[in-house]
């Protein structure tokens, strides 16, 4: 267990730039997810924490130790993490029980003290009866579990994943994330988790760090993220929700290109001028009045219908109780709750 | 790898290869780049008849292997042939013994007198030696090229092309010949090239079947070997002739290049795409039978004929039971002088199979570390086993034909004093082979998920720990297969062999060349027949290291 700071990230690779400036604490025991969509660096940023990658400038501190800075390069082996990788990286020539001996094999154990603990984290995530099988011989989320075992026997400070459920059917995922926050719970391990899906993220992590394009977007624990976005970037990655650019003028929003007026709520507060639109698809209605617009596609989805209408060139989303409506009908949408971010 | 050891490690390998490879051939080339200057021009115009004939001879052998190579892939790798497995190992053959034994089988079948095929034909109807003789022996030992490549091809048609020929009426031939045969036809070309590429470099064959002929076939190889016997006065041209045979290498390559660029644009990128045999129907009996002749008299009649020889009291005596004897066998397997060559080949094979894969590993290392600079690492290893064996074996001859001493700072100097002996045959060998451990390094290489030294690293693993416990054992099929390649190849090989060898000492490649050359035919056939038995054991091995690689994956 060690806490970890990150101050001022920088890497770029040849002339693109893939972190810009990163600064994040994570605290002791803490789970922090690293959230963004694909080439937003928070592999890279990943990969810097575990000493594979050297940052530009910045530094890196471990449990308060330097392990990346000015003239500093804790190579990864000295750094007492453990990682489980994305692609696994379970070794095709060792089997189960030798994959996660291998930690314990170069801390000069004894081999009883080695048989003991590879047992113990084994049985961490039920694969006790797989032990002398070989990698070839086993699935995915077995796979998944071996890597999870070999990162988790030497008892790293930190413990890193790197988008570890990505590779795995819909139904595995969600056993092995509940199996993931049980292990948790009970280990207390400092936790970093690499994701490109919210929903993974909204449900394990203490907090979550956002990235976009190489910068940190916003560090915040779940309900707050989702709750109070702190940029529209935010809330249209992590709760989904409609982003429009325009004009905030009389109480109403016109939209940049089209003039769409959308009338706001008297508890929205706005001051006039240039703004941003973000609003979920839960939070618009549709009925008697607001703003008419065409429809260009209802999908049902059970409880609820998505309706969707071209505004400014993108799709506003409305998710609302199914109605008897086709496709260019045009039906009234109405603001019930937005948030502005004023631009400039 | 850090910077600093990267740079390191690129320079520790390229020593070697300069001071043993590059450095020999580009002296070589400068002298024979000036020796029309100190020569004169005229002589060289006297030389045109060996260029003509290697430039005949080597068409004439990819016209052949074309020819044969077309029809047979598209039999072997594409219809519902019976014993098409079989049959694809039986017809690799050719390119996995060396060529020279192939000479000795078809002189043993079609020499003017003695040749069994003429003893049943008729005395004087075929005859061997000569230009199309020569053409006729290369191109079969090329065809395995040609099937290689048409095979490689074959399985990167997507189907659907030839299913959308039939859907729109085509007989199952007809799509064949108009969607399919086009379409590979670029990658069958630029094999039946690499088969011109081998023999215009070949030495054994031309020797065999053009030297001692009347009137004499003479090839560049054969020139330069006749002309650096001669000594000193010969070595200038026998370097503007190398000159001219290692261009030939040049604008193969270019040309190859060219087809395979051409045809990669219209062939699927996706792999493995299975598609169902093509039917032969009533065809079916008559193509059969039609391959297994072809393999029966291209393939196991040079063979036997060599076996039959090696039986025989001498060559040329009437065929009869009685005459069968096994004293050749006894004589030349337990003869010292076999003995001590068979010694010296295993040796020198073992060493340079070493070699090859430990600077093959090292070479595909650095082609990974380094990115850019990698393709120029790779050109660096591959490029030698593209020179013919006589010009490498001729740069060595020159370039160490005095003692090099190196002084390092006043007190500290070494003496390279490598001419006369076996090392000058290791080099060659190692430099020559050199691209098997490469190309097979750099392939599993490729296969390898850099995650997994990176999870060793993060266990805790020091960057040579992490590479001895994961990417080495997994490198191992690899090195193995290139290690048996390199090993048969060193151990069978003739052409530099026959140049290299110190006078007193015995490799089995001189050996054999010298019995089949001068002494006695029978005694070399015995010979042969070591040189095929290890071939087909070392193909075996091969064989079943493939397999346990594909069952533990």
């Amino acid at each position: 267990m060690a806490a970890i700071s990150l101050e001022g990230l920088f890497k770029s690779y040849g002339a693109t730039p893939v972190v810009r400036g990163l600064s994040l604490e994570v605290r002791e025991g803490e789970l922090v997810s690293l959230l963004g969509p694909s080439g937003c660096g928070k592999t890279t940023t990943l990969r810097m924490l575990a000493g594979l990658e050297h940052p530009d400038t910045g530094v890196i501190r471990i449990g308060g130790e330097m392990v990346a800075g000015p003239g500093v390069r804790v190579p990864p082996e000295r750094r007492g993490l453990g990682m489980v990788f994305q692609g696994y990286a379970v070794w095709p020539h060792r089997s189960v029980e030798e994959n996660v001996a291998y930690p314990l094999t170069l801390r000069h154990m004894s081999k009883t003290e080695v048989a003991a603990k590879v047992r113990e984290a084994l049985r961490w995530v039920r694969l006790e009866a797989l032990a002398t099988r070989r990698p070839h011989e086993l699935s995915g989320g077995q796979l998944q579990r071996v890597a999870l075992a070999r990162a988790l026997v030497a008892s790293p400070r930190v413990l890193l994943l790197d988008e570890p459920l990505s590779n795995l059917d819909a139904a595995l995922r969600e056993e092995l994330r509940a199996e993931l926050a049980a292990l948790r719970a009970r280990l207390g391990t400092t936790l970093v988790f690499v994701t490109h899906d919210q929903g993974e993220a909204l449900a394990l992590s203490d907090r979550i760090a956002v990235m976009n394009q190489g910068v940190l977007e916003q560090v915040d624990a779940p309900e707050t993220l989702y709750r109070e976005p702190a940029t529209p970037f935010v809330a249209g990655f992590v709760g989904g929700a409609n982003v429009l650019t325009g004009e905030v003028r009389e109480g109403a929003f016109h939209t940049a290109r089209s003039g769409t007026v959308f009338q706001l709520s008297a508890d929205t507060s706005a001051p006039p001028g240039p703004a941003t639109l973000v609003v979920r698809p839960e939070d618009l209605a549709l009925g008697e009045q607001g703003t008419p617009l065409p429809l260009s596609a209802r999908l049902f989805l059970g409880h609820a219908a998505e309706y969707r209408f071209p505004v400014d060139g993108t799709l506003l989303r409305v998710v609302a109780p199914p109605l008897e409506v086709r496709p260019g009908q045009t039906l009234k949408v109405q603001l019930r709750k937005a948030r502005l971010f004023s631009v400039g | 790898m850090s910077p600093l050891a990267r740079w390191l490690g690129l320079f520790a390998w390229l020593v070697p290869l300069v001071l043993f490879a590059v450095g020999p051939v580009v002296l070589l080339l400068a002298r024979g780049a000036g020796a029309p200057g100190t020569l004169g021009w005229d002589w060289l115009v006297s030389e045109a008849g060996a260029l003509g004939n290697t430039l005949a001879i080597s068409g004439g052998a990819a016209v052949l292997a074309l020819v044969l190579g077309t029809p047979l892939s598209l039999l072997l790798f594409r219809t519902d042939l019976p014993l098409r497995g079989a049959f694809t190992v039986l017809f690799t053959l050719p390119s996995a013994i060396p060529a020279f034994i192939w000479g000795m089988g078809w002189l043993s079948l079609a020499s003017p007198r003695a040749g069994y095929l003429n003893r049943l034909l008729g005395e004087g109807t075929l005859d061997i030696h000569g230009p199309v003789g020569i053409a006729f022996v290369e191109g079969l030992s090329g065809l395995p090229l040609v099937l290689l490549a048409g095979a490689a091809a074959l399985r990167r048609v997507d189907p659907a092309l030839e299913e959308a020929a039939r859907v729109c009426g085509a007989s199952p031939a007809r799509a064949l010949l108009t969607t399919t045969v086009p379409l590979v036809l670029p990658s069958l070309l630029s094999g039946a090239v690499m088969v011109f590429l081998m023999a215009a470099s070949s030495f054994g064959v031309p020797y065999l079947l053009g030297v001692s002929a009347s009137p004499p076939t003479r090839v560049l190889t054969t020139r330069i070997y006749e002309l650096v016997l001669l000594g000193d006065e010969g070595l200038g041209r026998a370097s503007a002739l190398a000159l001219a045979l290692l261009l030939l290498t040049p604008l193969s390559l270019l040309a190859t290049w060219a087809l395979g660029r051409s045809g990669r644009v219209r062939l699927s990128t996706g792999k493995g795409l299975a598609s169902r045999p093509l039917s032969l129907g009533r065809a079916r009996t008559g193509a059969t039978v039609g391959v297994a002749s072809t393999c029966a008299l291209l393939v196991l009649l040079p063979l036997a004929a060599i076996l039959l020889t090696s039986l025989q009291r001498s060559f040329g005596a009437r065929l009869a039971w009685e005459e069968l004897t096994l004293a050749h066998w006894s004589g030349v397997l337990l003869e010292p002088r076999t003995l001590r060559a068979t010694g010296l080949s295993l040796l020198l094979a073992t060493g340079a199979g070493a070699l090859v894969c430990g600077l093959g590993l090292a070479a595909a290392l650095l082609q990974r570390a380094f990115r850019r600079l990698g393709a120029g690492v790779e050109a660096v290893a591959v490029w030698p086993y593209a020179v013919p064996g006589t010009v490498l074996a001729l740069a060595l001859l020159l370039a160490f034909s005095r003692d090099w001493r190196f002084i390092l700072v006043d007190k500290v100097a070494f003496v390279l004093a490598l001419a006369h002996t076996p090392w000058l045959l290791l080099i060659a060998y190692a430099a020559k082979y050199l691209a098997l451990g490469t190309r097979n390094s750099a392939e599993a290489l490729a296969q390898l998920d850099p995650s997994l030294t990176e999870a060793a690293r993060i266990s805790g693993a020091g960057p040579l720990r992490a590479f001895v416990d994961v990417p080495l054992p997994l490198l191992r099929p690899a090195l193995t297969v290139a290690f048996i390649l390199a090993f048969l190849s060193c151990a069978t090989e003739i052409t530099m062999s026959v140049l290299l060898v110190p006078a007193g000492s015995e490799v089995l490649g001189k050996l054999l060349f010298d019995l089949q050359s001068y002494a006695d035919p029978a005694a070399a056939a015995v010979l042969a027949c070591a040189f095929v038995a290890l071939v087909v054991l070392g193909q075996a091995v091969l064989a079943l290291v493939a397999r346990r690689a594909a069952e533990a994956r």
